[in-house]
């Protein structure tokens, strides 16, 4: 038993590796640019490109999958010789620090030829002083220096660089400076610590918003959930006991019409009739800033869509188990018996009939994933498969691995879960 | 220029308008350029201002909730697309106004004064406007934003706007509310300019890149709460400086809530149907369906506005087949202008006449619209070398649906002609990554208000006559560049119109576009959202708009 | 589906009944029309191809005639089931877009190849996957381990973002929504065949093939690849309704075939458009025809299945 969950464990991780390479490559290879897609049509070349730097996507890809998976701060505190420290501000913005050996945190700004470095005190008080002795003699007799600035990213500053820059220096105005940045490096814990790091197509932590979509997702999957079981069971274990009579054949055909037919082609379908029609409910998921569960009537149609098709689905598998218990040998000892027709149901047969579709479901989990994804762009629901969609279109790739990462988790994890729920509900093979 | 002159030229004006050379309008429009402030210009016509007094009292109070998508926004200046500024113009504010008959105001600024050779624009700052931290607006604050705007590390695109007439030595703190720009060269669309979305005025004391952890403007609203991809909420301040028609300080509303309902417009029309949403700000997102959906609602207002927003059948004059003004000329003799501006538009428009001057700009001059002709598009192709034909690939963001229509329309109608069109569809965020490198395509342009802006923009040569950046079909001739500057430094309508009378035909005869339709966009509001207005440009101004009771 | 393996039975029904070549031609039929499922299915399935065969036939207009006096119609004598927003006639649209489905398949504007865009895709997966099942399933050892570990990893990974990547990487086209077919099926059918091949293996007849000194090539191909044919067309009519499913989804998505292509799931994404504004009909239809489709497509199958089961 270890050795088989260790085994699903070690599918899980492969499955995440290759799907993560994979997307990575897959952006890599297709046409679009997050430069274009985020400062619109008319960025020059130089923009672009000094764009692409200080996002550190100027990186070859294998480096940036490296910093994806495991982060770039251990690099840039390398480079910079102090360590790193992330930080949360009470508005909920985060703030990357260098730790001085007093304790003390230190960030820099580069004022004209000027090292400011920002000091933060144990006691949280802020100082900014003149940092200069920090530029370091490099090759060619220029000065560079390795630090973070104030937008969390480790910067390389070089003196005497022939770039210039306008800066803006407080009581003095504009001045032009050499000496511009001319590396960047942005910090990040990497995926496998937990950060899953800043989309690039809203310049916030992807955690954040991946949370309420992922929230939004889940009340949408489970509520249908929670309808469909119960009734799709009874309904399944009904048609398997009236095997091959009307009941039987009207439930078996209305429910893998329901399993086969398109979401998108089922929520079109709804709409028309509950929104366009009969005017009951409203055709579109809005929820603003409510929670899904305050907007109930929002939420019917989308439910219903995702309902409709796995009660199809699962009616169809408690069918079709239902039936061959109903036909196997220890049924058919118990009626020999003489044990009345509902005993024989309800004692022994529902209880190995339920075994099959409850892990079954378990496994079509994958398949579900893909309908919530087609529900939520029917209904404008913000769901995680939204997110993922929206991702995909703008080559947000930190937001897309995110997505992609939970959904493989999701789908993988389920059929792990199967996989044990059915050895506990199946003794026979626990021990093969 | 002395006060004396300029009463002298608006007096000028008043003339040519009594004269019918100038319609009320552009009266209104090129007095507001000399800096006459709107009142005395409206009294000059014979109208009075109206003072905004509703046929109902303004009612105060409630928040309204708006439909735009919330994006990243870090620098004002870097704002790329309509609906970061639609909520931060509410938050900061432009020194200018241009208003939806397409006439521009001082609105930080008192007003303006330009030299006669349009080189030297003198700016007075209102005195007295805070900041919401309390701090006031002077020189300083127009200064510094405006040296963001030119700093080529910001990528502001007020960078491609102005740098052709304007570098960061030209601009002059005068005093501590007057600054002069000293221009490179004569410009008349400063202070359209000036309103540009992401010319918003920034406070120099506390900006350090990042608007949202810092959100100092003038505007009537602050920011309570910035959260991309889901909300941008604004809460009312109480010491705004403009006064509302009830004496008051507006704005009227005690706050604005816009909701992020994602790109697809469904949900959103939804949401305005049902009144969970009271306006819907489409952006560039806004296509028929809004006009549709809407038009029958008997809660709900279209405002609707003419605009010059197009769409531009773009052909790359410096690859084949369309280096041939032949086969150029062929593919714009297949547009069925009409058919396609009912079926794309549901002649929600005006049609187009394949160059880049919209009939309602002041300098248009009044041209036939071009017949759809296969005939003589088949002809000139034979002429051209194709006898059997020619297939062109046509690229086109699937996201605009007016333009996939369009795209549909034009394969159609030019199969006869010998067309072979392959449409080629793609986000189009795609779109915008190779706009200005496919060699066929339809580019969306958005409004501008005046006819030069465009053209200086997308259709003639930088000082070293290569194309500038954002001509996308690399036509570059040498009499439409004359006269386009030429035009550019004509104050005077009537006189700029016969120049553009030769730039129109030029552009016919043997220009690098077709331009089919012009596109009215509206702006969906609940009935009970008052004092509101489509704006051209898709800007979403909400100072002085208030929510009635529900009746 | 798993219970598909059950059926590798059907080899011997096969094996014992030798009849003539134009009873073998009609038993498929007299299967179909045994089971009344089937013949449901059948009969929608057939109705798809016969309109999308004589296609020019049923309707005076071309798909992409543009009446720009008629957009948006509800149904009429001129127009039977109305017209789309550019007052195109959607039963044209519908019968020419089952075209692209199940008869013709789009490679590029001048290449037209024979079968459907679906079935194309179905084939290929067909292709690549049982050509690894049975690679697997016969060489055993580590091969095996490698090739279905893999497979393991690519069946976990969700169906639709494969779709999204693929296609959104690939660009929208008829060879783009083959290819995407393709990948997301070959595992299924990879391990279908490992699995009949795995059972196949250990009969007499590839001993004694073995003995005959063939190569493994002559076996996996020419022996074990027929005898798995049954489970196989079976398991591929279902993939047939997944691919015409996976064909509407993507084109809803904005990511099926380019304009002005009259592939269904596009047409219900550009009729989406138009629901709210009281004009549903440019939805509705295609949206029955996909689902219509699928469900006889699976019919079908279901309905074959159960019959051969019943053999048993």
């Amino acid at each position: 038993m270890g050795w088989f969950i260790l085994r699903r464990l070690v599918l899980l991780l492969v499955t995440m590796v290759i799907v993560s390479v994979g997307v990575f490559i897959i952006t890599e290879a297709s046409p679009g640019n997050v430069a274009r897609n985020l400062l619109g049509s008319f960025v020059t070349p130089e923009q672009e490109a000094s764009f692409l730097n200080q996002l550190g996507l100027d990186e070859p890809l294998w480096k940036r999958y490296l910093y994806w998976l495991a982060g770039t701060d251990w690099i840039a505190s390398k480079r910079i010789g102090l360590p790193l420290e992330r930080l949360t501000t009470e508005r909920g913005f985060t703030e990357w620090w260098a730790k001085l050996p007093s304790g003390d945190l230190i960030r820099w700004q580069l004022k004209g030829e000027d090292l400011v470095a920002v000091i933060k005190h144990q006691d949280g008080r802020i100082e900014e002083k003149l940092d200069n002795r920090r530029w370091r003699k490099g090759g060619g007799g220029r000065e560079f220096f390795w630090g973070v600035d104030l937008h969390n990213r480790a910067v390389l500053w070089q003196k005497g660089l022939s770039k210039k820059q306008w800066v803006y220096v407080h009581g003095k105005g504009w001045v032009e400076a050499a000496g511009g940045a001319t590396d960047y490096i942005p910090l990040k814990k990497g995926f496998l610590r937990g950060d899953p790091g800043i989309s690039l197509r809203t310049g916030r932590p992807v955690a954040k918003s991946l949370f309420v979509r992922l929230r939004n997702s889940l009340v949408l999957a489970s509520i249908s959930f929670v309808i469909v079981m119960p009734i799709a069971l009874a309904l399944g274990i009904v048609a398997g006991l009236t095997a091959e009579r009307p009941i039987d054949r009207a439930l078996s055909i209305v429910g893998m019409a329901f399993s086969v037919i398109p979401e998108f082609a089922m929520g079109i379908f709804l709409i028309l009739i509950f929104a366009l029609w009969l005017r009951w409910l409203p055709g579109a998921s809005v929820f603003g800033n409510h929670a899904p569960w305050e907007r109930p009537d929002m939420l019917i149609l989308p439910v219903l869509t995702l309902s409709l098709i796995e009660l199809g689905y699962v009616l169809r598998i408690t069918r079709a188990s239902m039936v061959e218990v109903m036909r196997s040998p220890y049924i058919r000892t118990a009626y020999l018996k003489g044990l009345p027709h509902h005993v024989v149901v309800f004692k022994h047969a529902l209880r190995n009939a339920l075994i099959a579709p409850i892990t079954v479901i378990m496994l079509h989990v994958n398949w579900l994933l893909g309908g919530v994804v087609i529900v939520e762009v029917v209904f404008g629901y913000s769901g995680l498969g939204k997110y993922l969609l929206d991702s995909a279109m703008y080559k947000d790739i930190n937001a897309l691995e995110a997505g992609a990462m939970i959904m493989v988790v999701v789908a993988v994890g389920t059929q792990l879960v199967a996989d044990i729920a059915y050895t506990f509900l199946n003794p026979r093979i626990r021990f093969k | 220029m002395s006060s004396q002159k300029i009463n002298e030229q608006v007096l000028e004006l008043k003339n040519q308008m009594d004269k019918g050379l100038l319609s009320r309008r552009e009266f209104l429009r090129y007095a507001a350029l000399l800096g006459v402030s709107l009142p005395v210009a409206l009294r000059m016509v014979g109208l009075v201002a109206s003072p905004k007094l509703q046929a109902a009292p303004v009612r105060r109070g409630g928040t309204i909730k708006v439909s735009s998508q919330v994006h990243k926004i870090t620098h004002p200046a870097q704002i790329s697309w309509l609906a970061p500024s639609n909520q931060c113009r509410h938050i900061a504010e432009y020194l200018t106004f241009t208003d939806s008959n397409n006439i521009t105001h001082p609105y930080l600024l008192k007003n303006w004064e330009v030299s006669d050779d349009l080189k030297t624009w003198t700016l007075n700052l209102r005195q007295g406007i805070k900041f919401n931290n309390g701090d006031e607006l002077t020189a300083d604050d127009v200064v510094f934003t405006m040296n963001q705007w030119l700093n080529k590390d910001v990528g502001s695109s007020m960078l491609g706007l102005m740098s052709g007439y304007l570098d960061p030595t030209g601009i002059e703190k005068v005093s501590k509310y007057q600054i002069r720009l000293h221009l490179k060269r004569p410009e008349i669309a400063v202070p359209e300019h000036l309103f540009h979305y992401p010319a918003m005025i920034l406070n120099h004391r506390t900006f350090e890149g990042d608007f949202i952890k810092k959100p100092h403007g003038t505007g009537p609203f602050v920011l309570a709460e910035y959260r991309e991809g889901e909300r941008c909420v604004l809460k009312a301040r109480k010491d705004y400086w403009r006064k509302g028609s009830d004496g008051s300080p507006l704005p009227y509303l005690d706050g604005i809530e816009f909701l992020d309902m994602g790109a697809e417009m469904a949900p959103h029309i939804g949401a305005l149907k049902t009144g969970e949403i009271h306006v819907i700000e489409a952006s560039d997102m806004g296509g028929i369906d809004l006009y549709l959906s809407f038009k029958n609602d008997p809660n709900v207002t279209v405002h609707a506005v003419a605009t010059a927003q197009t769409r531009v059948l773009r052909m790359r004059v410096d690859r084949k087949p369309w280096d041939d003004n032949r086969v150029r000329k062929a593919l714009k003799l297949c547009q069925n202008r009409e058919k396609i501006l009912a079926l794309a538009y549901y002649k929600q428009g005006l049609l187009g006449q394949d160059f880049h001057v919209y009939p309602k700009h002041p300098e248009y001059c009044p041209k036939p619209v071009p017949k759809y002709d296969p005939e003589k598009a088949r002809q000139l192709l034979k002429e051209a070398g194709y006898p059997n034909g020619i297939e062109v690939n046509l690229a086109v963001g699937s996201d605009w649906a007016d333009v996939v229509r369009y795209a549909e329309i034009l394969k159609e109608d030019a199969a006869p002609a010998g067309f072979r069109i392959n449409i080629q569809t793609m986000p189009a965020s795609q779109y915008w990554e190779k706009w200005t490198e496919v060699d066929l395509g339809i580019t969306p342009w958005t409004h501008r208000p005046l006819g030069t802006m465009v053209l200086n923009l997308a259709y003639v040569a930088d000082d070293q006559g290569k194309p500038v950046p954002w001509n996308e079909t690399r036509w570059v001739d040498k009499e439409f560049c004359d006269l386009v500057t030429q035009a550019n430094g004509i104050l005077n309508v009537e006189e700029r119109r016969k120049v553009f009378c030769k730039i129109e035909d030029i552009m016919v005869e043997r220009g690098p576009i077709g331009i089919s339709y012009w596109r009215n966009t509206w702006l969906p509001a609940r009935k009970v959202v008052q004092n509101i207005t489509a704006h051209p440009t898709g800007y979403l101004v909400l100072t002085e708009t208030w929510i009635a009771k529900k009746s | 589906m798993g219970d598909v393996s059950q059926l590798n039975e059907y080899e011997y029904i096969e094996g014992k009944e030798r009849k003539s070549l134009l009873s073998k031609s009609l038993r498929p039929f007299a299967l179909i029309f045994s089971s009344r499922t089937a013949t449901v299915g059948f009969a929608i399935v057939s109705f798809w191809i016969i309109v999308s065969v004589f296609a020019p036939f049923l309707t005076p207009y071309s798909p992409t005639y543009q009446d720009w006096k008629a957009p948006n119609q509800g149904p009429s004598w001129n127009h039977p089931l109305g017209t789309d927003e550019l007052g195109r006639d959607l039963w044209a649209r519908l019968i020419y877009g089952a075209r692209i489905v199940l008869v013709i398949f789009p490679v590029s504007s001048g290449l037209w190849l024979p079968g459907g865009t679906a079935l194309w895709g179905v084939a290929m997966a067909l292709l690549v996957g049982s050509t690894l099942g049975l690679i697997s399933g016969y060489k055993g050892g580590w091969i095996d381990e490698i090739v279905m570990r893999l497979l393991d990893a690519m069946i976990s990974i969700p169906v639709i973002l494969l779709y999204l990547l693929l296609v959104a990487a690939l660009g929208a086209s008829a060879v783009n929504v083959v290819i995407a077919i393709a990948i997301v099926g070959a595992p299924g059918i990879a391990r279908l065949v490992r699995g009949l091949t795995l059972d196949i293996k250990t009969r007499d007849y590839i001993r004694a093939a073995e003995t005959r000194g063939e190569s493994s090539l002559y076996i996996m191909f020419v022996e074990i690849l027929p005898n798995t044919k049954g489970p196989i067309i079976i398991d591929a009519m279902l993939r047939v309704g997944y691919a015409v499913f996976a064909m509407g989804t993507l084109g809803f998505l904005g990511l099926g075939l380019p304009p002005p292509s009259p592939d269904w799931g596009s047409m219900v994404a550009k009729g989406r458009e138009f629901i709210l504004a009281g004009a549903p009909w440019a939805a509705l239809w295609p949206s029955v025809a996909i689902a219509s489709l699928v469900v006889g497509l699976n019919l079908l199958a279901d309905g074959l299945r159960e019959e051969l089961t019943r053999y048993q």
